[in-house]
């Protein structure tokens, strides 16, 4: 059996990853698929974990967060559509009217 | 043997990610996250969480990328997404912190090592099977459960509310494509 550790390096990687796609992409949906790369680190870390110390609690806790992203996604996606409607576009650059 | 499938698992899951986050046309980066999502379903079931697994693949690479895909045809899929961004060495500035960041969770996990045997941990998962966690979800964690079911059908609606179109905005069609009716023509 491969280690947890190795589990949980991978998960760093991918969250790393998920990382610099939030800091270069410009584009909100591409952003977002950014966020769900780094939710699915944090889930693979916690089902690695889970078989470590053998408590189904940790998956049960990845049932929780895949739903939990299911409605974010509906709810995300939602206010882009609702975003580009008023303005023909979703560059992140673009929507800065709440800077000071 | 788990080695093996280990390391051609973790290479797809990398390289699906670096499409994600590379590549310049959204519907290569949404497939690229379908690889990712795939691969960690069969990451898994290497890990005895086989209920996961299935759900992994019909929630998350089939609804979540679905819906994902619909709305980057609904708006520019056409269009570069990198184009040009206000800081200039952001890129490198990203690439640096990733790598650094990498390193350093890498560093922090190879230090783990598991508190006892991991044959002993994977038996007491009994397979991670739907009923072994559902037994879980519905005694232990009945309460969340409940509250995430109340969270979707909040989400659904919120969603629902969100896109609605009010009823009465002639401006919200596009000009490219004017509604011709037979009456006016004649008229």
């Amino acid at each position: 059996m491969v280690g947890t550790e190795w589990y949980i390096a991978l998960s760093g990687v991918l969250f790393a990853i998920g990382m610099i796609g939030v800091m270069t992409r410009r584009t909100a949906v591409l952003i977002f698929l950014s966020v769900e790369l780094m939710l699915n680190a944090a889930n693979l870390a916690l089902v690695a974990f889970a078989r470590a110390w053998g408590d189904l609690t940790a998956q049960t806790a990845v049932f929780i967060v895949m739903t939990l992203a299911a409605a974010e996604v509906a709810i995300g996606l939602a206010i882009i559509v609702t975003i580009f409607r008023k303005r023909a576009s979703t560059n992140v650059d673009d929507l800065a009217e709440l800077k000071g | 043997m788990s080695a093996f499938f280990f390391v051609v698992l973790a290479v797809l899951i990398i390289t699906g990610a670096l499409v994600t986050v590379i590549a310049s046309n959204a519907v290569h980066a949404a497939l690229g996250l379908v690889a990712t999502l795939v691969a960690l379903a069969m990451t898994y079931v290497t890990l005895d969480a086989h209920f996961l697994g299935a759900v992994q693949v019909i929630v998350y690479a089939g609804a979540i990328m679905v819906l994902f895909l619909f709305v980057i045809m609904l708006l520019d899929a056409t269009r570069p997404v990198t184009a040009h961004n206000p800081v200039g060495f952001v890129n490198e500035l990203a690439a640096l912190g990733g790598a650094a960041l990498a390193g350093a969770l890498g560093l922090i996990a190879l230090g783990w090592r598991d508190p006892r045997p991991l044959a002993e941990g994977a038996a007491a998962l009994r397979n991670g099977t739907p009923g072994a966690v559902g037994e879980t979800l519905l005694t232990r964690f009945v309460l969340p459960f409940e509250a995430v079911s109340v969270l979707l059908l909040v989400a659904v609606v919120g969603s629902i509310v969100l896109v609605k179109r009010p009823v009465s905005q002639p401006s919200a069609v596009p000009e490219a494509q004017p509604i011709e009716s037979g009456e006016r023509a004649g008229a």
